[in-house]
């Protein structure tokens, strides 16, 4: 494999880049945490052991990952069938709403959903308005919780499930209704299986969502479901706890490495070939059965109201002042237009969307280009190393970002061989370096599972034609992967937009991105409209992110039909 | 077939490398260690409510090139321990007295003596070593609304909100330890159970005190104001700077009494410090001379309801403010002790005593 000149690059680079900003940082952390004295310290074990609290947190967490694990493919299956598999009437318009998730997220939408059915919201309002005697903290705790983040994390299996859905061959589900297979036979036997590299993929993910569970356990958990990311947060930032912080952390980490093995080896013995050579795209599947029809129908258009009204009142209270919202009162005198007039009317209001906007850009460029090589190499050569490499990468997802962030600032502080004798620790390109290590786990999860669907017939072809390797994967291979590279670079772009937990420590002073700058804006003794200028800052971000999936997503979508359309003559 | 998709994503790649190389570059002059001239970096985490603006605007007509970092207290205290060895910022103001004596512990301020030391009382800052110095002090107080609770019900100290089971749920605890307030809450509260031979210097009763306040309260609530729940009856009582009750008052409508303890109430003080190592040094001081100046000080408080700790600037501060500040009595607390032991007295509430 050394011999081709293209994976001898991408190997080089990638040791370095591991080695540089990925063991050497946190190496240099978890040194200092767990060895202080050059002693290993069983302190940390110790203390959370002990404590009650902590050992309940984190079972909670382990119960809400493994809760959403089920009920997030359950939904997100759903709501990929009725989107882009059965023929349901006005499916366009429930992507649109099913999609309002890939543009909002965090305590936003935790409080977008306590607005409306916590304990002074107004369904609960409503409800309490005709039975005085309802339990007004009916929407709180683990229900509550797994409810909404089950809502909004189903934005993995939207994207990627859905590209999966549109490779696979239609013919193989004609021929499988010739041979008089039902609608639930043919779900269950081939389009559920040839979907399941990206469900193992996406299941992941949802697991270390819900490991990672931060704000809404805060806003909805209520006193009986607090998860472990608060008190993750809260010992990081405290220079005598960070031993437990970083311990808790691993502990979850290896959760997630631990299912991503089992993931692994599910998907090594199974194949899966869900492209097909003579492609005919999917048709929209009819539901035969009228009251299974009528059924389906009313669940998706339902899911699609609890899915858009959370938005719906966002844009509105963004427009309302912020004592009528915590009041709980909205009438026509309270709608303003002085929060935008307050957002907008800071100096400099729009340098920190410039400042941010660059940093997601380009970080999300840089890891999906190179995550496409990598994924390539570790997909096609599989042995120790490579496997090892790929877990490797995977160290992002061990420590918490605040830690990775911190490990940067301490390890680049002084002139460092590995980077040329630079210092990096003030300079602006330390932040970029840690909004591309934070995003390339999840990349690389991601376009692995979408290359494991390209048939190695393709490449074959290719190699016997006479076309080069860097060829091959320029015209054949990458054309495939790009729908889902596209995606990804799309939601990497929107999760760094308002990053706060690196920037903190790593923005460069003269810098501000937007996280800080809206964290800014809403701090503040006298500052009492922090919530509507949140709304303001929210609308203003879902704007942007729209924009960008449109341009990333929808165009490369667009892409990737024509392309369909004209596969056959390109690939005999 | 990806042709159209790929210039276009090709040029707004290169468009956004040079615009975010040449930021570098400019970049680079400010990074630069041992480079003297350059912008002043301030950083504070006392920017919010238009102070970082105000603050900017009054040193440029003072002559001063400033740019403002603002981050929270404890992020901020966290970033300039982590950058010590290659110092980004050039001044810190702002900050509490228990993060300062954290910045003075890790080498991360040097000492200097301003031209305004005399005006100012010398122990509500570093007295020993002189690294930091005294802006502004607040009180960190147990408020109500005085519209809906009676005069009658209001407990005379704040112990007896969780002696018995009268104000369980009543009043608001903040469990976000890694804030300054509830910090400050807990030294407060643990303050007067200084004991050598007890666990982490407090004697069980002190722990005891931290498990009736944080078991009988009731969590305050991401994204909700203390007052919005005052007003809705969820809670009576609430634990909030006193630099936050005027406009309050105003915004909410409400009459904000301040539960007086005889001990006194936990008061902390917004101190200044140049940052060691900065190439910048002489602007540094330039920049502290000016800013704790009675002068700069007066106006400040006039402008933002502080109470400075500048003798000469209290004239300028508002009535109001002064006749409160004054009337609350200081609690005695041993700031050497807390700062040795936040970290642990933090983690023990966190790990036992949370709710």
């Amino acid at each position: 494999m050394l011999r081709s000149p293209l994976v001898l690059v991408v190997a080089l680079v990638t040791v370095w880049f591991i080695a540089t900003f990925l063991i050497f940082p946190s190496a240099t952390l978890l040194i200092g945490t767990f060895f202080p004295d050059g002693q290993l310290s069983f302190r940390a074990f110790e203390k959370l052991t002990s404590s009650e609290r902590a050992m309940n947190s984190l079972w909670h967490s382990f119960l809400l990952a493994g809760t959403l694990a089920v009920t997030v493919n359950v939904v997100g299956i759903f709501i990929v069938l009725v989107t882009d598999y059965f023929a349901i009437r006005g499916a366009r318009i429930l992507w649109l709403g099913y999609a309002t998730t890939l543009i909002y997220g965090g305590i936003v939408l935790a409080a977008g959903y306590n607005f409306i059915y916590g304990r002074y919201g107004f369904v609960t309002n409503a409800v309490g308005n005709w039975f005085p005697d309802i339990d007004r903290d009916w929407f709180s705790g683990y229900f509550a919780v797994v409810v909404v983040m089950t809502l909004a994390t189903t934005t993995n299996h939207m994207l990627f499930l859905g590209s999966s859905l549109a490779k696979i061959d239609y013919q193989t589900i004609e021929a499988a209704r010739n041979m008089g297979a039902g609608t639930v036979r043919i779900l269950w036997r081939i389009v559920l299986p040839a979907l399941r590299p990206m469900i193992f993929a996406v299941t992941v993910l949802t697991f270390l969502t819900g490991l990672g569970a931060l704000t809404a356990p805060i806003v909805l958990g209520g006193t009986d479901f607090q998860t472990i990311a608060p008190m993750i947060l809260t010992f990081s930032k405290s220079s005598s706890s960070q031993d437990l912080a970083a311990l808790l952390a691993i502990i979850l980490g290896l959760a997630t490495i631990v299912l991503l093995a089992m993931m692994n080896r599910a998907e090594k013995s199974g194949v899966y070939f869900s492209v097909a050579k003579v492609a005919t795209p999917l048709q929209k599947q009819k539901i035969p059965n009228r009251v299974t029809n009528g059924v389906v129908h009313v669940l998706a258009y339902a899911l699609f109201v609890v899915y858009a009204t959370p938005v719906l009142l966002i844009v509105l209270f963004s427009f309302v002042d912020s004592t009528a919202i915590l009041r709980g009162m909205i009438t026509w005198d309270a709608l303003t237009f002085e929060n935008y007039a307050t957002v907008f009317g800071t100096p400099s209001v729009l340098r920190p969307f410039v400042v941010s906007v660059i940093y997601s850009a380009l970080a999300s460029a840089i890891v999906v280009v190179g995550m496409l090589f990598v994924a390539r190499v570790l997909q096609k050569y599989r042995n120790p190393v490579t496997g090892l490499l790929e877990y490797l990468l995977h160290i992002p997802w061990i420590l918490p970002t605040i830690l990775i962030a911190l490990a940067l600032v301490m390890t680049f502080d002084r002139p460092q061989a590995l980077v040329g004798g630079q210092v990096l620790t003030g300079t602006t390109s330390l932040l970029l370096v840690a909004y591309i290590v934070v995003k390339i786990p999840f990349t690389l999860r991601l376009l692995k599972a979408a290359f494991a669907s390209v048939p190695e017939s393709l490449e074959d072809a290719a190699r016997i034609l006479g076309a080069g390797s860097m060829f091959t994967l320029r015209k054949v291979l990458f054309p495939l992967v790009i729908p889902t590279a596209a995606a990804i670079t799309a939601l990497n772009f929107n999760s760094l937009l308002d990053d706060y937990d690196a920037a903190v420590f790593l923005y460069h002073p003269l810098f501000q991105p937007l996280g800080i700058a809206i964290k800014a804006s809403t701090e503040g003794e006298n500052n009492l409209d922090s919530m509507s200028i949140t709304f303001v800052y929210t609308v203003l971000l879902m704007i942007i992110m729209s924009l960008a999936m449109y341009l990333v997503y929808g165009r490369s979508g667009a892409a990737s039909r024509r392309a369909r359309r004209r596969k056959p003559r390109l690939i005999p | 077939m990806h042709k159209r998709t790929v210039t276009a994503s090709s040029i707004a790649f290169v468009l956004l490398s040079t615009v975010a190389l040449t930021s570098c570059s400019a970049a680079t002059d400010i990074a630069a260690s041992g480079d003297a001239s350059g912008t002043l970096i301030v950083y504070t985490n006392s920017n919010s409510d238009g102070r970082g603006e105000w603050i900017t605007e009054q040193a440029a007509a003072a002559g001063l090139d400033i740019e403002i970092v603002g981050l929270g207290g404890a992020d901020l205290a966290n970033r300039i321990v982590a950058e010590k060895n290659n110092p980004v910022g050039d001044v810190v103001f702002g900050l509490n007295n228990m993060f300062f004596e954290t910045l003075k512990a890790e080498d991360a301020v040097s000492a200097y003596t301003p031209a305004w030391s005399d005006e100012v009382d010398s122990t509500a800052g570093d007295t020993e070593d002189g690294a930091f110095w005294p802006l502004v002090e607040q009180a960190i107080v147990m408020v109500y609304d005085t519209n809906t609770v009676n005069a009658a019900d209001v407990p005379t100290e704040i112990a007896d909100l969780w002696d018995g089971d009268q104000h369980t749920g009543n009043y608001e605890v903040n469990t976000a330890l890694g804030q300054a307030t509830p910090q400050l809450m807990l030294a407060s509260l643990l303050a007067p159970y200084a004991d050598e031979d007890g666990d982490l210097g407090i004697s069980d009763e002190g722990w005891d005190q931290v498990q009736g306040y944080f078991g009988h309260g009731s969590p305050a609530v991401e994204g909700t104001d203390l007052y919005a729940r005052l007003i809705r009856g969820e809670v009576d009582f609430g634990v909030i700077p006193s630099s936050g009750i005027t406009s309050r008052d105003a915004e909410y409508g409400t009459v904000t009494g301040v539960i007086s303890p005889q001990d006194g109430v936990p008061y902390v003080t917004e101190q200044i410090a140049v940052i060691h190592g900065t190439p910048r040094q002489d602007r540094a001081e330039e920049f502290i001379d000016w800013f704790g100046s009675s002068d700069v000080q007066g106006q400040f408080a006039a402008k933002f309801a502080a109470y400075p700790v500048n003798e000469k600037a209290r004239v300028q501060a508002l009535p109001a403010v002064v006749e409160l500040i004054e009337s609350l009595p200081k609690q005695d607390i041993d700031w050497a002790l807390t700062r040795e032991h936040i970290g642990e007295w933090i983690e023990k509430t966190e790990l036992g005593y949370l709710p």
